[in-house]
């Protein structure tokens, strides 16, 4: 049997790279891709816990988080469009009316 | 009890946050009918946030939890008078919201899409009602996002000003980013305790050996998470930007209502979660901290960091709406230094402090709002010599200035002096002392906007007529950062009572 | 061998590998590509862990909405290659990558060693039964009812949001 701590290393792995991305990655959408990298990772390790303790409320709370990363791309790549309109650009380092 | 007749039963206490429900529906449904009426939606939206506070006051505080998850006899949320303090400033604020959207030319001018705007007003107000009272992970979790989409999307409400929509991208970036950090936090403190209900976190927390280090770091990636609500160093990155893009409308209401939030939650958050029951002394008001890791060092710490950062780099800015963003920071830190002292004395200074911060910073972001409309600019340089040519504002904004400063006979004063004093009283002298140089550091950079309204000759060619409704406003909330400063009884009364968190 | 640590190792080999390339590719609509081999990925692991529904529900959501949304937002932008990750490394990436490679051995140090004893509990049997549909959807529709409603709410808040701030006319 695998023990628990197999896959909260490979959660962390996943949050790991997805905030590698976060921070190199200046093209909005694959930023928003990383994000939701870190949120599975997040979504695997309550799994993981879940599912040793026999316990329901770890996989509702996944549920949850699913929800609200949809809501939170779906705004995200809203607001993407928005600003592509304004400014033909999405790269992050370009968008520097304010000062970052 | 049945699952049913528990969620019937909690429904009772639930009012406010209906009557905040169906204002959102109402607002999205009129606007579709009737697109033309001016007034119409503003109106409607204070009727509802009325309403709510009706509800708010004639609610009875619940004995016990709501939404009971039937496990040892806890849920998901409660209404206690803690939260019902934080209720009235979030109201309020959306209620002045409101009354500055109805004056705004940025919001005016974008006639076609007031309905969203009003109604995404409410559901903020209704994320931030939600995030108050929970005392459930999930709960905590869900209303924290609801507050932050649509605090996304009102940053971005002018879609035709470029940097309205860059705020909005930076904003949903670092929020993003945020709550993946604090969810992170969340799953392994479930993993800790294998709960999600802050009540028996710490029921298991106290009676169960636990590696420090873990619950270290589940805590300080939650506590990042509300952090960067309340724009906590070093998660305030995204201040500055989103508050000089946003429309000014939605900047005041994120500089007090959201904060306020974050406020509440993380007090509530480390005020149940970390505290010793057992051990703790109700008559001397001290909190036993659950041993392993005294966390008023780490708050101390970034409380200190949070107004040193806003302040210094408040000193170098030009536009006025950035400077106020920075300055909003580094009222942050002198608010976190009021619960680095984890008693009831400090919970009490941040009550006071933050009811006098809602009348003088929305008071200020309301002048600034008025000065830039006619002015076309938010630049201090462009107020050179003002003061001549608009008195009213001028002397207005110049108090609400000196407030934020903290100098008497303002309430600002007020607030400082409760905080200082519970800080002193209870040992923490440096923390003072690092305050009170921070609040002389604030001085420079608010007199340099008096200055320039004063001492300097006029270059600028700028007229404006006072209309009775600008005055109104800017009496309501002149009259209380005055009289605060002399008269402070009432709201002293009102936060004794509020200090009360469910359960201590 | 155990077929379970066989399934375990190939999906979590999948799982890093198309996470990897993700990050180091420069065009945006091989990086979806490759999101949804991770996200399949995860579905897999999540079955291992007994959770079935959340497993469809994985591929329902994210392989399914969310990554059609990536892909349907990526042709509407006709982007061009952004420049690839390696060929411009400035001190900045360095620094992110050092910090993101700080933040996993941290982690695994932390599971491995520290809190080993607090976590490497049994599972308990009653994981196959907390995943069923039948246990989440009680859970969800009784004691779980008011955080379902707030995320209807919080899903109907980006709907108008998302259309608000999409739509074509500006005035």
């Amino acid at each position: 049997m695998i023990p628990l701590s197999f896959y909260l290393i490979l959660s962390a792995a996943f949050f790991s790279i997805g905030v590698i991305g976060v921070l190199t990655r200046r093209n909005a959408i694959i930023v928003f891709m990383c994000i939701e990298m870190m949120l599975n990772a997040v979504n695997l390790s309550f799994i993981a816990f879940a599912s040793f303790f026999g316990d329901s409320s770890g996989q509702v709370f996944v549920f949850f988080v699913m929800a609200v990363a949809a809501a939170e791309v779906a705004i995200g790549l809203a607001i993407i469009i928005a600003l592509f309109r304004n400014k033909l650009t999405i790269n992050i380092d370009e968008i520097n009316i304010l000062k970052w | 009890m049945d699952k049913l007749g528990n969620i019937l039963h909690s429904l009772n206490f639930f009012y406010p946050e209906i009557a905040l429900t169906l204002t959102f529906f109402i607002l999205l449904l009129v606007d579709l009918f009737f697109r033309k009426s001016k007034h119409l939606l503003p109106v409607l939206s204070l009727i509802g946030y009325v309403i709510t506070g009706y509800f708010s006051f004639t609610t009875p505080n619940a004995s016990g939890f709501l939404f009971s998850t039937g496990m040892a006899n806890v849920g998901l949320y409660i209404t206690d008078s803690f939260a019902f303090y934080f209720k009235l400033i979030i109201l309020l604020s959306l209620i002045y919201t409101v009354l500055f959207s109805i004056l705004s030319k940025e919001i005016n001018e974008s006639t076609e899409n007031r309905g969203e705007y009003y109604a995404l007003l409410a559901s903020f107000g209704l994320g931030m009602f939600l995030l108050t009272s929970s005392t459930d992970l999930i709960t905590i979790y869900l209303a924290f996002e609801m507050v932050s989409l649509s605090s996304y999307i009102l940053a971005g409400f002018t879609r035709k000003v470029p940097r309205s929509a860059e705020a909005s991208l930076k904003y949903i970036i670092f929020g993003a980013v945020a709550s993946g950090v604090m969810i992170y936090g969340i799953s392994i403190l479930y993993g800790l305790t294998g709960t999600t209900n802050i009540y028996l976190i710490n029921f298991y927390l106290a009676n169960q050996n636990y590696n420090t280090l873990t619950l270290v770091i589940a805590g300080l990636m939650i506590i990042g998470g509300f952090g960067f609500k309340i724009s906590m160093a070093p998660f305030h990155f995204w201040t500055p930007d989103v508050y000089e893009g946003a429309p000014i409308t939605i900047t005041a209401v994120l500089s007090v209502a959201s904060k306020a939030a974050g406020f509440a939650i993380l007090i509530r958050f480390l005020k149940v979660a970390f505290v010793d029951y057992a051990a703790t002394n109700l008559q001397a008001s001290l909190w036993a901290i659950l041993p392993g890791f005294q966390w008023n060092d780490i708050l101390a710490v970034l409380s200190v960091l949070t107004m040193t950062l806003g302040n210094l780099a408040a000193l170098w800015q030009n536009n006025l709406k950035r400077m106020l963003a920075y300055s909003s920071i580094a009222h942050a830190g002198y608010m976190l230094s009021g619960f680095v002292i984890l008693d009831n004395q400090g919970i009490l200074a941040i009550l006071i402090y933050f009811a006098i911060y809602l009348f003088m910073n929305l008071g200020a972001f309301f002048i600034v709002m008025l000065i830039s409309d006619k002015l076309g600019s938010e630049d201090i340089d462009d107020y050179t010599g003002l003061g001549y040519k608009a008195p009213f504002l001028t002397v207005s904004l110049t108090i609400f200035l000196v407030s934020l400063t903290g100098i008497p006979p303002t309430a600002g004063f007020i607030a400082k002096l409760y905080l200082f004093a519970a800080l002193v009283n209870t040992g923490w002298l440096w923390l003072a002392l690092v305050g009170v140089v921070n609040s002389v550091i604030s001085l420079y950079y608010y007199m340099r906007v008096v200055k320039n309204m004063f001492l300097r000759e006029s270059i600028s060619t700028y007229e404006q007529k006072i209309e009775l409704g600008h005055v109104l406003i800017s009496f309501s909330l002149l009259i209380p950062t005055l009289v605060f400063g002399v008269y402070f009884k009432p709201l002293i009364e009102l936060a004794e009572k509020s200090i009360r968190i469910f359960g201590f | 061998m155990n077929i379970e640590i066989v399934a375990f190792a190939i999906l979590a080999t999948i799982g890093i590998a198309s996470a990897i390339l993700l990050v180091l590719q420069k065009n945006p609509v091989y990086s979806a590509l490759l999101l949804i081999l991770h996200f399949m990925a995860l579905a897999g692991l999540y079955l291992l862990l007994n959770a079935q529904f959340i497993a469809v529900l994985q591929i329902l959501v994210y392989a399914g909405a969310i990554m059609v949304l990536f892909v349907f937002v990526i042709m509407l932008l006709n982007l061009q290659n952004e420049q690839a990750l390696v060929d411009n490394f400035n001190i900045r990436k360095i620094v992110s990558f050092i910090l993101g490679v700080v933040l996993f051995l941290q982690f695994a140090v932390f599971f491995l060693v520290k809190a080993k004893n607090d976590i490497d509990i049994k599972k308990s049997p009653d994981s196959i039964d907390a995943g069923s549909i039948q246990n989440i959807g009680e859970a969800l529709f009784t004691t779980y009812l008011i955080p379902f409603e707030i995320a209807s709410f919080l899903l109907l808040v980006a709907i108008i949001g998302s259309i608000f701030l999409a739509k074509r006319k500006i005035e």
